[in-house]
């Protein structure tokens, strides 16, 4: 716009066509772009909408791309049109004009985009906050639970309750496995949800910190050892979803994905009979229900291994002076 | 020197640095074991595997890690390699002499035998005179008892196989010495296991990562490097032949 100054010689003079035109090609990509970004792209966006988190999320989405449409537009639109009206023609050896401060402009832009952002950040902390923490990983003690949700109970679970289903998810290297504390406290390596039920994710790690994104359900956590991450969702539909980790933990970490399924109600709870069953002989070898666990450490080592030296499940079978040693 | 001698020179000094820069990456970075192909062994839908623990690599220059081999299936030796070759849609029948001594598992999980024929594996103990009759087993309870040395996964296909120990303190504290644990090194008699399981191969072609889930490399980043995160000692790679 400053190129349209008067007060340049040599300088465009095409002040009608930057000055209406400019505005008014602007404001109709804007609308196009925005309808398409809004309708077309956006509910194909990532991480699509099949649990409360994952849509929120692409409601997030959607609607920061729909406000930062118009701001792409303008930007590209302005180097185009530099480009096309305002490049120097051939034989024209003159001065561009010189650019001066344009108080309106500047303050139209900073005040825009300032409303813009901090808009941005009010809707995305409020849409964080409202769906229960839009499946991130809030530490040991949430502070957003799902509304109408209690932990009354984690050794039963009965659907359609108020009680929430939960899930603890066992990172280690490298594999995830998922127990069901309210279904005996079984441990397996598939991870099944029932649809429409509000599900606690658990999560805790083994050894090294792991990741555990199920990035379709919209919901990841850092699983650290010794520490308790909890994240929520609700599966909207039946059909599998992608785990992933998505912490850098080790040579495997490429490997370390599983598939978990969002099934039935009754389809859930006949998996978790079956499998209750299934695993009782495992299940009454594994340690007491926790939030977390340490390996380490273990106080009911049989006697053979306690004559061997070993306190805990941590390895420990080299020499010290081992130059490999770290 | 002139122009032209002095960028000849200078090419010439470039493709020196990448060819060092290429031999440093493929010889010692990007170097893995060799790779023991059974697929032509391979009859009426079956394939035979053959493969041990030790408690130690006396033939690498890391002598004190723990470490599978594989069976050489032409010439019998077992190599210090952990990558294999079986056919697809086959039934590969294990052999596992588990030459390690017992450790707790850190997920007693990995105690359940998963993904094999019948969902058992067969364990004879050698106490370094005796077998015992090879009974099918299908969980351990590795902090209660002393049972488990290893396990042999590949969670791609889910298989899960503890490796069984040897029970007792005795023969805990008599293992193998020098690896591999074989007649010519006059360490085949140490107490031992011998574990025999079955499992199908994928029906495509593909490569499957396999690893145990006991922490054996303790010192290296929480049990998990060292031998546990190299490949050739405790983790490596079946590859499925179409």
């Amino acid at each position: 716009m400053a190129a349209d100054s008067p007060t340049a010689a040599g300088a465009p003079t095409s002040g009608g066509r930057d000055r209406f035109w400019l505005p008014v090609v602007w404001v109709v990509l804007s609308i196009v772009g925005c309808l398409l970004v809004a309708l077309v792209w956006g509910p194909h966006m990532p991480p699509g909408a099949q649990s409360t988190s994952a849509a929120s999320q692409q409601f997030d989405y959607r609607v920061l791309g729909t406000m930062a449409t118009p701001v792409v537009i303008g930007v590209l639109l302005y180097l185009v049109w530099a480009m096309i009206f305002w490049r120097q023609r051939p034989g024209d050896e003159t001065d561009a004009a010189p650019l001066h401060g344009n108080i309106k402009i500047q303050a139209t832009w900073i005040i825009g985009t300032a409303a813009i952002v901090l808009f941005l950040a009010a809707f995305g902390t409020y849409y964080l906050i409202v769906p229960a923490g839009a499946g991130a990983g809030e530490g040991p003690q949430p502070i957003w639970k799902p509304a109408g949700t209690t932990t009354s109970s984690i050794t039963s679970w009965t659907p359609g309750t108020s009680n929430i289903l939960q899930i603890q998810v066992i990172g280690q290297q490298w594999a995830f496995t998922y127990r069901y504390p309210q279904f005996g406290g079984f441990e397996t390596t598939q991870l099944m949800l029932p649809v429409g039920e509000p599900v606690q994710f658990n999560v805790t790690s083994l050894d090294v910190i792991h990741s555990f994104w199920a990035y379709t359900l919209g919901v990841k956590a850092d699983a650290n050892p010794g520490l308790n991450n909890v994240a929520y969702t609700t599966a909207y539909h039946t059909g599998q979803f992608q785990v992933r980790c998505d912490e850098l933990c080790g040579i495997w970490h490429g490997s370390m994905y599983d598939t978990g399924d969002v099934l039935s109600v009754p389809a859930f709870m006949k998996w978790a009979q079956t499998t209750k069953t299934q695993l009782a002989d495992v299940t009454k070898l594994l340690p007491p229900y926790a939030d977390s666990y340490d390996p380490t450490t273990l106080t009911n080592l049989g006697t053979v291994n306690v004559k061997l030296g070993l306190v805990g499940a941590g390895g420990g079978f080299y020499n010290p002076a081992d130059p490999e040693q770290p | 020197m002139s122009l032209p001698a002095r960028a000849a020179t200078l090419v010439v000094a470039f493709l020196a640095v990448v060819a060092a820069v290429i031999f440093v990456a493929f010889k010692f970075i990007g170097a893995q074991p060799s790779v023991e192909n059974y697929t032509p062994y391979a009859s009426g839908g079956q394939v035979n595997v053959t493969m041990m623990t030790a408690a130690q690599t006396t033939v690498t220059n890391k002598p004190d890690w723990v470490t599978y081999f594989i069976k050489n299936p032409s010439s019998g030796n077992f190599d210090h390699t952990t990558y294999f070759a079986v056919p697809a849609d086959t039934r590969v029948n294990m052999t596992i002499y588990g030459y390690d001594g017992c450790t707790p598992l850190r997920n007693p999980l990995w105690g359940k035998v998963a993904g094999t024929v019948g969902d058992v594996e067969n364990v004879s103990f050698f106490n370094g005179k005796t077998y015992t009759p090879s009974t099918p087993l299908s969980t351990f309870d590795s902090w209660a008892n002393c049972s488990v040395q290893h396990t042999f996964a590949i969670p791609g296909i889910g298989l899960n196989v503890p490796i069984a120990s040897v029970t007792t303190f005795e023969e805990n504290s008599n293992l193998c010495g020098t690896s591999p644990c074989t007649a010519a090194n006059q360490d085949a008699n140490a107490p031992h296991t011998v574990i025999k399981f079955s499992f199908m191969t994928p029906k495509t072609a593909g490569t499957y990562r396999w690893q145990c889930f006991v922490p054996c490399g303790l010192g290296y980043v929480d049990g998990n490097g060292g031998p546990m995160g190299t490949p050739g000692y405790m983790m490596g790679q079946m590859e499925v032949q179409a």
